[in-house]
């Protein structure tokens, strides 16, 4: 087929704060130095820039203030600086506050930010510097030369549902690159593509993960001071569960509310949504929320393995850069200003390389060197245990958190020990011993009123998500007989639980046994499935262009 | 003024012309109507019934058949004539393909997909649904008139447009529209399915969801639309199982209806169904779980299985 070609020195995969804080490092430094301009490209999926940003989030300004000294001169919305904290153990009925908040924990001088909002403004400040973004324009595929990356091609667009061209056909566009940064978020497909092909995990800890499911609210001005955050562990998750809840106001009565958990959860009937809604109805978060309305939703995953997770960041022609390399401290639920320092990091190793015509490993080993001489290191370095020791459970995961800031994060086994989080998903039989369990009704049920608590759908309508209907599903599960067969035995489809967007639905065949009904377009990307499916069968590739939600605030 | 666009295709007028029609009487002021092609004298007469100051039939060879950019240039230069202060539009995929156009050629303000109008200190406000209908914005027009508004399907009633006592004058205006300057070329206009069905026209619609349980219950449903004169239409995923063709969904990634009956079978009610077809007169729900979303906006429901209910319909209406 013929493809158009691109050539370009930089490109760019993913607009977020990884992707965008690369770019407008490449153009501070093609300014300062001056010499033949590069080319460079920005590849994001999202109809526009920022669509699909979904974070809490409380943003700490230190790459922010690096990057884009007066920021604040250029209207960086950051609107509400962090006022008063909280942090509560919740149980079933009512909260019991910390005594102090831990430092881990502390946020004063942070921010409370709409990561939509932040990386819409980044993207002006990009394209002002004559930097091409191309939104809407999902990477479905990495180009070799042997083993090295030589840039990437987009999706194919206007094919049906059965794979045939539609009138509205258009072939994908190869793109070439001197060096190819991906910033393709936690779980891109292309960084999981070229990680496994040229085994850049080796001798390194599987990756872990967490989904956060996320609404925004307008309740009554007065309600909540801007600036105020909550954060909460325990209740509704047990014991053995990682995780907790966040609760972050920002002006005008809007609030930031979500749920973060584990994804290496034992329980196969564990549902993040169900859970979330328990979440809301906690009498300290209920207050805050009641007679208020839900005007936003969606869910993300997010990396949170981290140090000793993190595959080697570089290759001959690539960096990786941000949530798509692990790059989050999950003791601090923060990954935008890390995501930011690398995108710089790899901004510079990538402009340097290209000055010296040297864009070999050989060469952008240097992105290591920087970032383990930088503030990324210092900051994951000590709580490089964290997630790993909470498979402990709750108690001597906090012990150990505890711990790990007077220790500088040694552990009698360090790594410590860390299974991939679908390997620790029990089977049915096991967790609910022999007896009979209705796997298609949920174990902890909830009243839906939607107005506090919502199902699924409900949700994913103020998600703002649409696709083309008429395209190949681009959620692939390689063997769907498993579904019906195994699955529903060992596990009891637990994907119809944790994809929060109801994406997956086990209905009637019509022969009395079930089988997996697929609502791609339902989707809102936040790759859960494809990290948690216990057989590993399931693969994300990117839809259509411009498909996903549309995250406007979040 | 307000001068309504009508459009025709194949001699027949799009019902939703009327719906803009009635908007513009509603608007208020004077309305005028017009009407492009070539040689289209029967649906001016047809159009005359309506309550108008004259209906303007615009005859140019190059009209004979739709392309974008001759409905742009005989417009731009129609418009430059009449100084209309409006000009109202159906909302249909026509508008859509050359609106936009014409709003920049004339360097004008462009109104799209208004529900509602009204008067506020003697200028029009129109009312357009933003966030995939979960909002509804209030917009004035900015700079000079005339404004371009498109009416979306539904939201006016056709039948309300009100008819004159005697036939509207028809004039015929000649426009030059240099056929050279037309960057289109039609092809023979062809369905992209066998069916391919416009539902925004139907006056009644049998829907049906995952309640019908399989494909060789169609035939009830079908048995039901026919007894009742309806047309045919499903939830996604009677669509989404190839059941029936895509072009018969109804919802957020499907048509929007407003018929005057709509009778769901089996259907739940999820949200994204219902902005499809909430707009419609008088919703009927046949469900077996009374529970269902589906009842809180239907005006009449049945909470029962749909195996027992529509044969007892079919032979109620058959009798
Ligand atoms: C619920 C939740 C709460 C959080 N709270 C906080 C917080 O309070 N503070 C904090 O600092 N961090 C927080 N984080 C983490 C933070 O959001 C991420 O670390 C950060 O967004 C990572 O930035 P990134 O640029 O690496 O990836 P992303 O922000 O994920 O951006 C990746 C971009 O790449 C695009 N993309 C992906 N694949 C492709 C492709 N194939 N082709 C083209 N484009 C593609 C995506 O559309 C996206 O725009 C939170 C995360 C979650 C989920
Ligand atoms: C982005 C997005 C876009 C979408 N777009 C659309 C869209 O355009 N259109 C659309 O329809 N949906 C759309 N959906 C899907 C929507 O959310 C629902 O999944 C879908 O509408 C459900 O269809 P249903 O009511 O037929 O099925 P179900 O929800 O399964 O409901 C079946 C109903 O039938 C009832 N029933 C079962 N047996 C009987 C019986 N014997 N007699 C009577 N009643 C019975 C059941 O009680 C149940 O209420 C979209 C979803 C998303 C996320
Ligand atoms: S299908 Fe997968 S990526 Fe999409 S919303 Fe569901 S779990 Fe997330």
């Amino acid at each position: 087929m013929d493809r158009e070609t691109l050539e370009v020195d930089v490109l760019i995969v993913g607009g977020g704060p990884a992707g965008m804080s690369a770019a407008l490092r490449l153009a501070q430094l093609q300014k300062a130095q001056g010499g033949e301009p590069l080319a460079i490209a920005v590849l994001e999926k999202a109809r526009e820039a920022g669509a699909h940003m979904l974070s809490g989030a409380m943003l700490d300004p230190s790459a922010l203030r690096e990057l884009i000294p007066d920021f604040k001169e250029k209207g960086a919305p950051v609107a509400s600086e962090v006022h008063h904290e909280h942090v509560y153990f919740l149980t079933k009925n009512s909260k019991v506050p910390f005594p102090i908040t831990p430092p881990p924990l502390q946020n004063h001088g942070n921010y409370v930010i709409s990561l939509n909002r932040f990386v819409k403004w980044m993207s002006g400040l990009v394209e002002a510097e004559g930097i091409d973004l191309f939104a809407g324009f999902p990477a479905s595929e990495v180009l070799y030369d042997g083993d090295r990356v030589v840039g990437v091609r987009t999706r194919d667009q206007g094919i049906d549902k059965h794979g045939a061209k539609k009138s509205t056909f258009e072939a994908g566009v190869e793109i070439r690159a001197k060096v190819t940064i991906l910033c393709d978020g936690v779980r891109g497909n292309l960084t999981k593509a070229v990680v496994r092909r040229l085994a850049l995990d080796e001798g390194r800890q599987p990756q872990l993960y967490a989904i956060g499911l996320k609404e925004l609210w307008e309740v009554p001005k007065d309600r909540i001071k801007a600036g105020t955050v909550v954060h909460t562990l325990g209740y509704p998750l047990k014991r053995e569960e990682f995780g907790g809840g966040f609760l972050y106001a920002m002006p005008d009565g809007v609030v930031s509310v979500g749920f973060v958990t584990g994804l290496d959860y034992r329980d196969p009937m564990f549902d993040p949504h169900l859970t979330f809604q328990h979440f809301k109805q906690h009498p300290a978060i209920a207050a805050i929320l009641q007679g208020g309305q839900m005007v936003r939703y969606g869910a993300k995953a997010l990396p949170e393995g981290g140090w000793h997770t993190i595959p080697r960041v570089y290759a001959d022609g690539l960096l990786i850069a941000g949530d798509a390399g692990g790059f989050v401290n999950s003791m601090r639920l923060k990954g935008i200003h890390l995501a930011m320092r690398t995108g710089m990091l790899a901004a510079e190793t990538a402009y340097e390389a290209i000055r010296a015509r040297d864009t070999s490993a050989a060469r952008l080993w240097k992105y290591e060197e920087r970032i383990d001489a930088s503030e990324v290191r210092r900051e994951l370095y000590p709580v490089r245990n964290v997630h790993q020791s909470f498979g402990y459970g709750l108690v001597p995961g906090l012990m150990y958190s505890g711990l790990s800031l007077v220790t500088g994060g040694w552990w009698l086994k360090d790594p410590m020990p860390a299974h991939a989080g679908f390997d620790r998903m029990a089977e049915i039989a096991e967790y609910y011993g022999e007896h009979k369990l209705d796997v298609d009704a949920p174990v902890r049920p909830v009243k839906v009123d939607r107005q506090l608590t919502f199902d699924k759908l409900t949700n994913v309508h103020h998600s703002g998500t649409r696709h083309t209907e008429d395209q190949p599903s681009h959620l692939i599960v390689y063997d769907t007989n498993i579904c019906s067969t195994r699955c529903r035995v060992e596990y009891g489809n637990p994907c119809t639980r944790f994809c929060p967007a109801n994406v997956y639905e086990m209905v009637d065949a019509g022969d009395g046994t079930k089988r997996l009904q697929i609502n791609a377009s339902n989707c809102v990307h936040c790759k859960t499935c494809d990290i948690m499916d216990p057989y590993q069968v399931i693969d994300w590739v990117p839809p259509e262009g411009g498909g996903g939600p549309q995250y406007d605030g979040m | 003024m307000i001068l309504v666009i009508a459009e025709q295709r194949e001699g027949k007028l799009n019902r939703a012309s009327w719906e803009a029609m009635a908007a513009a009487q509603q608007a208020g002021g004077p309305v005028k109507v017009a009407l492009l092609g070539s040689g289209d004298e029967p649906l001016a007469a047809e159009l005359a019934a309506a309550e108008a100051a004259e209906v303007i039939v615009v005859d140019a060879a190059a009209l004979g058949e739709y392309t974008a950019d001759g409905q742009v240039a005989a417009l731009a230069i129609l418009i430059e004539q009449e100084q209309p202060g409006h000009v109202f539009f159906a909302h249909t995929y026509q508008t859509r393909d050359f609106a936009p156009v014409l709003a920049t050629r004339l360097g004008r303000s462009l109104i799209t997909d208004v529900t509602a109008i009204r008067q506020e200190s003697g200028a029009m406000v129109f009312v357009r649904p933003v966030f995939q209908g979960k909002l509804n914005a209030d917009v004035t027009a900015e700079g000079p008139a005339p404004h371009l508004v498109t009416i979306q399907i539904g939201a006016y009633r056709g039948d309300a447009a009100v008819r004159g006592a005697s036939p509207a004058a028809i004039r015929k205006v000649e426009i030059a529209v240099d056929a050279a300057a037309v960057r289109q070329k039609p092809e023979a206009p062809f369905k992209e399915a066998k069916q391919a069905v416009d539902l925004s026209q139907a006056e009644r619609i049998v829907a049906i969801g995952r309640g019908i349980k399989g494909q060789e219950h169609l035939k009830l449903a079908e048995d039901l639309a026919k007894a009742m004169g309806a047309e045919i239409a499903a939830s996604r995923p009677i669509c989404d199982s190839g059941w029936l063709p895509m072009d018969r969904q109804i919802g957020s990634s499907g048509q929007t209806v407003a018929p005057k009956l709509y009778v769901a079978l089996g259907i739940s009610g999820a949200i994204q169904h219902l902005v499809g077809m909430k707009g419609s007169k008088t919703i009927v729900a046949i469900n077996k779980d009374p529970e269902a979303p589906i009842f809180e906006i239907a005006d009449f429901g049945i909470a029962g299985d749909l195996f027992e209910v529509v044969p007892a319909m079919i032979a109620e209406l058959n009798k």
